[in-house]
C-alpha cells in the first residue's frame, strides 16, 4: 500500500501505536552487533522456544541497542500499563525466570538496569506507565543522566526493520510536512538557522553547504551519505543504522528534495554487514510503502537511494576519495576546488553528508530551529554521540549537548576506569585527533575548544587510556595506522608519515636521540600544512598532541631507554622486571633457583638489589602486579622467593663467598669524596653503588643507627632487626663510612660538607607528618604516626589508653595499628574514603584485619575532644558518602552533616608525611611547593652545584624499593658526571642458566608462607611472616613462564 | 601474474553479478566484491579480473589499481578458514597486539606481519590471519572475528583455543569460551 495523503501516514500511525503499546506484554532483544557479539541471538531463540513451547501471549521483538554496550544483552520488558523495564546482562539462566514473572503480570525483579516511566520520541511522546519505583528511572543512572538522545531517540526502543514502528512514534511526518509545506529553501533556511554543523568532524555549517549546493543548475544531483566511519574505536554511525535506519533515510530525502537531487548513495563500510542488510532492508520498505522511489508521498518528487559497500580503505571517508570509489577507482583524494557540490559524483553535483548529520534532520524538521539551537552552546547546536570506549567502567554509545565536558563524559558517564588504575589520557578524534591529559579534562566538547589543545573532536571516538598505556607507543599505533592507510599521492603524506613511524619507531626502539623530537615536531607541522588532503593534514596530531603533554613519557624511552608502562618490548626484559624499580633480573634469579644455583641466585638479586632479604620482607611488589602469570592463576610470589633465596643463603653462610667477591671487585680509588645525607634506603642503596665504583662514601645519619624508615619506622614483627643489620653491615664491610648521631644542618653545616666533598647527596626522606589541622590536634594524647614508631625502634613503650583511634589509610597508619594493637590496646582505624582506596599494601591491610584492629570507613575526624584535664577523651567524626569519581579516579567523599563520636584514649595522626628540608632550603637549594626537593628528573642535579637528591626527599613519601631505584639510578648518572665514563655496567654479571620456556604451566596455583598464628602474635614483635619452605620455593619459581625470553630466528641463507 | 587454471568463478557467474550491477554507483566495485565473494578461496584470480575487464570495458589496469587499492581484496588464495584479529585504537588499548602476537605460533606469521603484509596463509591453505581496522565493537574490546563470528573481550587464553580448535578444523563447532 503506498502512502498518498496525510491520512494513509495517519492511519499506520495509529495502528503502530498499538505496536508501541500493545495490550500484551512483549519482551524486546537488543540486537545491535554488539548485543549478538555478547549472544542476543541465542538468548533471542531461547525466548522463542520458551513462549512456543508454553503457548504464551507474548511479543517477542527485535531491537536495536540502547547504547550501554558493557552491560549488553540488553532486553526491554514491556507490560501493559507498567513502566518499560531494561534489563542488562541477561544470560541463559534468566530466560525462564523472565518469562515465568511476566506469565504472572510481575517485571522480572532480576537483572533490572532501569525502568522508563514515558519516553520522548522527538517526533512522537508515549507513555507507558508509573510506579516501580524501586527500580531506578533510566536517567537516574549515571551512564545516562547526562545524556539527552535526540539522534539516539528510537535506538533501543522501537524494531528497526518495521517502518510502521518508525511511523507510529511520528517518523516520516517530518518528510510529509517539509514535501507538502515547504519550499526546498525554505527548508535550507531551517537548516541554517539550526546551526547544524557537519558530525563527521569537520564541522561546516550543513545549512550552507546545502545552499551551495542547492544554487547550482544540472539536470541530475546526488546526495550521499557518508556511512564509512573508518575512526577506529568510533561507531556512532553503525549503531545509527542499525537501530534505526529509517531516521537517515528519512532526512537523506528531506535534503535531497532541498537540494533537488534525485538520487542518493549511502557508501558504507564493508565490515558493518548487519547494518547493511538492515538499511538494504528498510530502503525496500520505504519504496514498497511510497517513501521512496517515484511520486514520494505523492508529491511528485523523485528520489532513490542505492548502497555502496566500502571494501577497507579509511582514507575513502574523505569525500573526494569516497567519490572516486564510488566511480569504481582507487580512493584517491583530489585537491578542491571544485568541491564537490559543483562537481563531484559521475561529475555530477554532489552533497556528501555523514549518517549522524542526516539524522538530525527529520528532528529539525519536526521540532524547528529554535528549539534545535537550545541545547549545546552558541557555536555548535544540538548534541552528539560518541563512542566511549578503552580503559573506562561503563563503555558504550552517548549522546550529549555539545559543550559538555571531557570530565562529565568519562569521570561522570564512564564513572572512571573502572578499576584500581588511573586514567591518564582521553584519545578524541581517532587518528586524526590528539591525547588529552587527565589535567585538561574539564575542557568542553565541541568543535572549537579541543581545537586549543591540539586535539579535535572529529566523528566522536573517545578512547580512555590508564596509567598502563604507554603514550608513545600510542603515537606510533596511529602513525603506523595512518601511514598504512594512506592514498601514496602526496609526498608529504606519503613519505612524511614514512619517515615520522621510522624515528618514533627509534624511540621504541631505545636509540633516539634528542635531535629526534625535534624532528618529530617539524615533521608534524610541515605535514600538516602542505598535505593534499584532510588524512594527511590531521595524522600528525597524535604525535604532536602526545609531544606536548606526554613530553616526559618520550623523555624516558630516549634518555633512560625505559617504557615505564612496559609496551615497547625492546626496552626491558620481563613485565616484572620493568616495574620493579631496581629492574631486578626476576626471571633470572627465579631460573638459577630452579636450577638449583642457590649462590648465584642471591648473587643475581644482591647485585640488582642490596638489601634482599629486606625488601623481599616489606615491599609493595610492584612485581607481582605485572605478573602474566596472573592470566593463568596467580602472579608469581617473586618477592617471597627472593626473600627466600638470600635468608637460605644467610643461614648457610655461603654468602661470605659472594661478599668478598664483591669486595674484591671493587674498582680502584677514584680519590672523589661522597657525602649522603641520610642512612635510608637510599642513601644506603646509592652508598653500595658508589662505594664498588672506587668512590670514598660517608653516610651522615642523625640517629644511632642506620636503616632509615626500615629501622626506625617498620616494626620488627614485618622486618626483624637482625635481617636489616646483617645487610647493612655489608655495606659498611664494601667500605662505606657511617658518621652517625650528626644531624646535617646542626652538627655539621652543609657548608662543611660543600667544602670537604666533590658531591653530596640528599637523602633526606620524607618524616615529617603533615598535621590534620582540627581543633584539639595539639592535645595531650594526639601522637604523630611516625614518632610512635620510632619511639618502639628504640625500645621505649610509649604511654598509650585503652582504645587508640588513627587516623590515615597509609603504611604508617597501618604499621602504628598493629603496633599499638601489640601494646595491648583496642584499635580503630578511620579513614574518609573506601577500603579499596586505602594506599597501603594490601596484604598489611588484611593481616591488621586478621589481628582485630577495627576500620572505619567513609568518615572523617572534625574534632577531637578533650576531657577535664585537656587530655584526649574521644574523636567527632562526620560520616561522609560516596560522591562522583573524580580526576583521581577515586569517588569523592562527601559530607553528609551526620556526625558521631568516638570514645578513645589517643588519637594517632598519619595522614601523611611530608619532606623536611628546610635546612636544604637556607643554604639555596630549591624545593618543590610540596616542600621536597627539586632535581633534574634524569640527572638528579639540584639547582646548587655538587648537591643532589634522591629518594622521599625528591617524591615525597612512596616505597623502600621505590626509593632504592631511583638511588640506583643516581648513583650510575653521578658516577658518568664524575668519571666522563660509562662504568657502571661493570658491576653487573653474566650468569649461566637455561633459557628453556615452560611448554605448559608449572608449579601450580600460587604458593602461601605460612604465618605465625594469631594467638603467637599477641602482645610480642615476633616475626609473622615465616617463609617459604624449600618446597615451596622451587614449585613457586617453576611457575614463570619465563617472559624474559625471545626467540630469534635466523634466516636460511637464499 | 601467476595464472593457475584451476581456480576460476564460472563466467555465467561473472555475468550475472555485472549484470544485477549495471548502472548502478559503484559498480565496479561491488561487481569485484561478489567476484571475490563467489571465488571459493575469497581470492580475485586474474581471469576473472581479466574477463570482469572484457566485460565491462573498463581497463584491466584500473582494475587492477581498484584490487590492490582497497585492503578488502585478496590477490592470493585464502586459507579455509579465517582469523581476523581488531587492531583498531580501543582493541589496540586494551591489549589486541598481544593477541595478534599470540598467534605468531604459526610458523611464518611474524614474519609476515613484520614484513609490513596485512595478511597470512598457513602453507596448508587452512588458517588466514588478518588484521582489520576497526569491526564497531570497541566496546567490547578485544574483539576478534573467526569464520565471520565476532568474539568479543578475548584474551590469550581464549585466542588460543579459537586457533586450536580452526588447526583441528573445527572439531567443535559451538565453541564456548569462558
Amino acid at each position: 500500500m503506498r502512502i498518498s495523503n496525510y491520512a494513509d501516514l495517519e492511519e499506520i500511525r495509529l495502528k503502530a501505536a498499538s505496536k508501541i503499546l500493545p495490550d500484551k506484554p512483549y519482551i524486546a532483544v537488543g540486537m545491535g552487533t554488539c548485543g549478538i557479539g555478547r549472544g542476543a541471538e541465542v538468548l533471542y531463540d531461547s525466548f522463542q522456544r520458551i513462549i512456543n513451547e508454553r503457548k504464551l501471549d507474548i511479543i517477542l521483538k527485535k531491537t536495536g541497542c540502547f547504547g550501554f554496550c558493557a552491560e549488553e544483552p540488553l532486553v526491554n520488558i514491556y507490560i501493559p500499563g507498567k513502566p518499560l523495564v531494561i534489563l542488562h546482562r541477561v544470560a541463559e539462566v534468566d530466560v525462564i525466570p523472565v518469562v515465568s514473572a511476566i506469565q504472572k503480570g510481575l517485571m522480572p525483579f532480576r537483572n533490572v538496569l532501569c525502568r522508563i516511566e514515558d519516553w520522548d520520541f522527538i517526533t512522537g511522546k508515549f507513555e507507558f506507565g508509573k510506579g516501580l519505583t524501586e527500580h531506578p528511572l533510566w536517567n537516574e543512572i549515571p551512564f545516562f543522566k547526562w545524556q539527552k538522545k535526540i539522534v539516539l531517540r528510537n535506538c533501543g526502543l522501537i524494531v528497526p526493520d518495521d517502518i510502521e514502528e518508525y511511523i507510529g512514534v511520528g517518523g516520516y511526518f517530518p518528510l510529509y510536512s517539509v514535501l507538502t509545506g515547504k519550499s526546498p529553501q525554505e527548508v535550507i533556511d531551517e537548516v541554517k538557522l539550526s546551526k547544524l554543523r557537519g558530525r563527521g568532524g569537520a564541522g561546516f555549517p550543513t545549512g550552507q553547504k546545502w545552499e551551495l549546493m542547492a544554487k547550482v543548475k544540472a539536470d541530475q544531483k546526488y546526495v550521499v551519505c557518508n556511512a564509512d566511519e573508518g575512526d577506529p574505536g568510533a561507531f556512532m554511525n553503525r549503531n545509527e543504522i542499525e537501530s534505526d535506519p529509517f531516521m537517515l533515510l528519512e532526512g537523506m530525502t528531506i535534503g535531497a528534495y532541498a537540494m533537488s537531487a534525485s538520487k542518493g548513495v549511502v557508501y558504507i563500510r564493508a565490515e558493518y554487514p548487519l547494518a547493511v542488510r538492515r538499511l538494504k532492508g528498510a530502503i525496500e520498505q520505504a519504496k514498497s510503502l511510497g517513501l521512496l522511489g517515484e511520486n514520494i508521498l505523492g508529491s511528485g518528487f523523485n528520489f532513490d537511494i542505492d548502497i555502496v559497500e566500502g571494501a577497507g580503505a579509511f582514507v575513502c571517508g574523505e569525500e573526494t576519495a569516497l567519490i572516486k570509489s564510488i566511480e569504481g577507482k582507487a580512493g584517491r583524494p583530489v585537491p578542491r576546488p571544485p568541491y564537490p557540490a559543483v562537481k563531484g559524483l559521475f561529475d555530477y553535483p554532489t552533497n556528501i553528508n555523514n549518517v549522524e548529520t542526516w539524522c538530525n534532520i527529520p528532528v529539525v524538521m519536526s521540532k524547528g530551529a529554535s528549539w534545535f539551537t537550545e541545547t549545546g552552546t552558541e557555536r555548535s547546536a544540538g548534541t552528539k554521540v560518541f563512542s566511549l570506549v578503552g580503559k573506562v567502567k561503563n563503555t558504550g554509545l552517548v549522546e550529549l549537548p555539545l559543550g559538555s565536558t571531557l570530565e562529565t563524559i568519562v569521570f561522570r558517564i564512564g564513572e572512571g576506569s573502572g578499576s584500581q588504575k588511573r586514567v591518564k589520557a582521553v584519545q578524541t578524534g581517532g587518528p586524526s585527533g590528539g591525547c588529552i591529559p587527565v589535567d585538561y579534562m574539564k575542557t568542553p566538547v565541541d568543535y572549537e575548544s579541543l581545537n586549543a589543545l591540539g586535539a579535535i573532536m572529529g566523528s566522536g571516538g573517545m578512547v580512555v587510556m590508564d596509567q598502563d598505556n604507554c603514550m608513545v607507543d600510542v603515537a606510533r599505533y596511529f602513525t603506523e595506522f595512518s601511514n598504512s592507510e594512506s592514498c601514496g599521492k602526496c609526498t608529504p603524506c606519503r613519505e612524511g608519515l614514512a619517515q615520522t613511524l621510522e624515528i618514533i619507531k627509534k624511540f621504541t626502539s631505545g636509540k633516539a636521540q634528542e635531535e629526534d623530537i625535534k624532528t618529530l615536531e617539524e615533521l608534524g607541522q610541515v605535514i600538516k600544512a602542505t598535505a593534499l588532503c584532510g588524512l594527511g593534514q590531521t595524522a600528525p596530531n597524535p604525535v604532536l598532541t602526545t609531544l606536548r603533554y606526554f613530553r616526559d613519557e618520550y623523555d624516558h624511552h630516549m634518555i633512560e631507554k625505559k617504557c615505564e608502562p612496559g609496551i615497547c618490548q625492546d626496552l626491558f626484559t620481563a613485565l616484572c622486571e620493568n616495574s620493579c624499580p631496581m629492574h631486578m633480573n626476576i626471571p633470572r634469579y627465579l631460573q638459577l633457583l630452579k636450577e638449583n644455583k642457590l649462590e648465584d641466585a642471591f648473587e643475581s638479586s644482591l647485585r640488582d638489589n642490596p638489601l634482599p632479604s629486606t625488601i623481599g620482607r616489606i615491599c609493595h611488589f610492584h612485581c607481582q602486579m605485572k605478573c602474566r602469570r596472573e592470566g593463568i592463576d596467580a602472579p608469581v610470589s617473586q618477592g617471597e622467593i627472593h626473600r627466600y633465596i638470600s635468608d637460605t643463603v644467610y643461614a648457610k653462610e655461603s654468602y661470605k663467598k659472594i661478599y668478598d667477591r664483591l669486595i674484591s671487585e671493587k674498582m680502584p680509588p677514584t680519590h672523589k669524596k661522597i657525602a649522603i645525607v641520610g642512612g635510608g634506603p637510599a642513601g644506603l642503596t646509592a652508598a653500595f653503588y658508589l662505594v664498588r665504583l672506587g668512590h670514598d662514601v660517608t653516610i651522615y645519619d642523625s640517629e644511632a643507627e642506620a636503616g632509615g624508615i626500615l629501622r626506625w619506622g617498620i616494626p620488627k614483627y614485618r622486618l626483624p632487626l637482625d635481617i636489616l643489620q646483617r645487610e647493612i653491615d655489608f655495606i659498611k664491610e664494601l667500605g662505606v663510612k657511617f658518621v652517625m648521631n650528626t644531624c646535617v644542618g646542626k652538627d655539621i653545616s652543609l657548608e662543611q660538607l660543600e667544602h670537604d666533598n666533590h658531591v653530596v647527596i640528599l637523602a633526606v626522606g620524607a618524616h615529617k607528618d603533615t598535621e590534620l589541622q582540627i581543633s584539639g590536634c595539639n592535645l595531650n594524647g594526639v601522637i604523630s604516626g611516625m614518632d610512635f614508631l620510632k619511639e618502639i625502634a628504640h625500645e621505649k613503650k610509649p604511654e598509650i589508653g585503652r582504645h587508640v583511634v588513627i587516623v590515615g589509610a597509609g603504611n604508617v597508619a597501618i604499621d602504628a595499628a598493629r603496633t599499638a594493637l601489640r601494646l595491648g590496646s583496642e584499635v580503630t582505624v578511620v579513614y574518609r574514603r573506601l577500603k579499596a582506596d586505602m594506599p597501603a599494601n594490601k596484604d598489611e591491610i588484611k593481616e591488621a584485619e586478621n589481628e582485630g584492629v577495627n576500620f572505619l570507613f567513609l568518615c572523617n575526624p572534625e574534632e577531637i575532644l578533650a576531657d577535664a584535664n585537656d587530655k584526649v577523651r574521644g574523636v567527632r567524626l562526620m560520616k561522609m558518602a560516596c560522591g562522583e569519581v573524580d580526576l583521581s579516579n577515586r569517588r569523592k567523599p562527601v559530607p553528609t552533616g551526620e556526625f558521631f563520636t568516638l570514645d578513645c584514649d589517643n588519637v594517632i595522626m598519619a595522614i601523611g608525611e611530608e619532606v623536611d628540608a628546610e635546612f636544604a632550603k637556607e643554604y639555596g637549594i630549591n624545593l618543590k611547593s610540596n616542600g621536597s626537593i627539586l632535581v633534574d628528573h634524569f640527572t638528579h642535579e639540584t639547582n646548587h652545584p655538587k648537591f643532589y637528591a634522591i629518594g622521599d626527599a625528591i617524591t615525597g613519601p612512596a616505597t623502600a624499593a621505590e626509593a632504592m631505584g631511583i638511588a640506583k639510578k643516581a648513583a650510575e648518572v653521578i658516577d658518568l658526571k664524575l668519571m666522563d665514563k660509562n662504568r657502571f655496567h661493570k658491576l653487573f654479571r653474566e650468569f649461566e642458566y637455561s633459557n628453556e620456556v615452560p611448554l605448559k604451566p608449572e608449579g601450580g596455583n600460587r604458593h602461601y608462607s605460612v604465618k605465625l598464628p594469631l594467638e603467637e602474635r599477641v602482645g610480642n614483635f615476633k616475626e609473622i611472616s615465616l617463609g617459604y619452605t624449600p618446597a615451596q620455593a622451587y614449585a613457586e619459581a617453576a611457575r614463570c613462564l619465563r617472559c624474559d625470553v625471545r626467540t630469534t630466528v635466523k634466516r636460511e641463507e637464499e | 601474474m601467476d595464472t593457475n587454471a584451476e581456480i576460476l568463478v564460472d563466467k555465467r557467474t561473472i555475468d550475472e553479478i555485472i549484470s544485477r550491477n549495471a548502472g548502478k554507483p559503484g559498480m565496479l566495485l561491488t561487481s569485484m566484491e561478489e567476484i571475490q565473494e563467489a571465488n571459493e578461496y575469497k581470492f580475485l584470480d586474474p581471469q576473472s579480473m581479466e574477463y570482469l575487464s572484457y566485460r565491462t570495458k573498463v581497463p584491466l589496469s584500473q582494475i587492477y589499481s581498484v584490487a590492490t587499492f582497497y585492503s578488502f581484496f585478496n590477490l592470493k588464495p585464502q586459507g579455509k578458514h579465517t582469523i581476523i584479529v581488531c587492531r583498531g585504537t580501543a582493541c589496540h588499548t586494551k591489549g589486541s597486539k598481544v593477541l595478534l602476537e599470540d598467534l605468531n605460533i604459526l610458523p611464518g606469521c611474524k614474519d609476515a606481519f613484520d614484513n609490513g603484509e596485512t595478511s597470512f596463509t598457513t602453507e596448508d591453505r587452512q588458517i588466514t590471519v588478518k588484521t582489520v581496522a576497526c569491526f564497531g565493537q570497541c566496546a567490547l574490546a578485544p574483539v576478534v572475528a573467526v569464520d565471520g563470528m565476532i568474539y568479543s573481550n578475548v584474551t590469550s587464553e581464549m585466542i588460543l583455543k579459537l586457533l586450536q580448535n580452526l588447526r583441528e578444523d573445527k572439531k567443535d563447532e559451538n565453541i564456548k569460551l569462558c
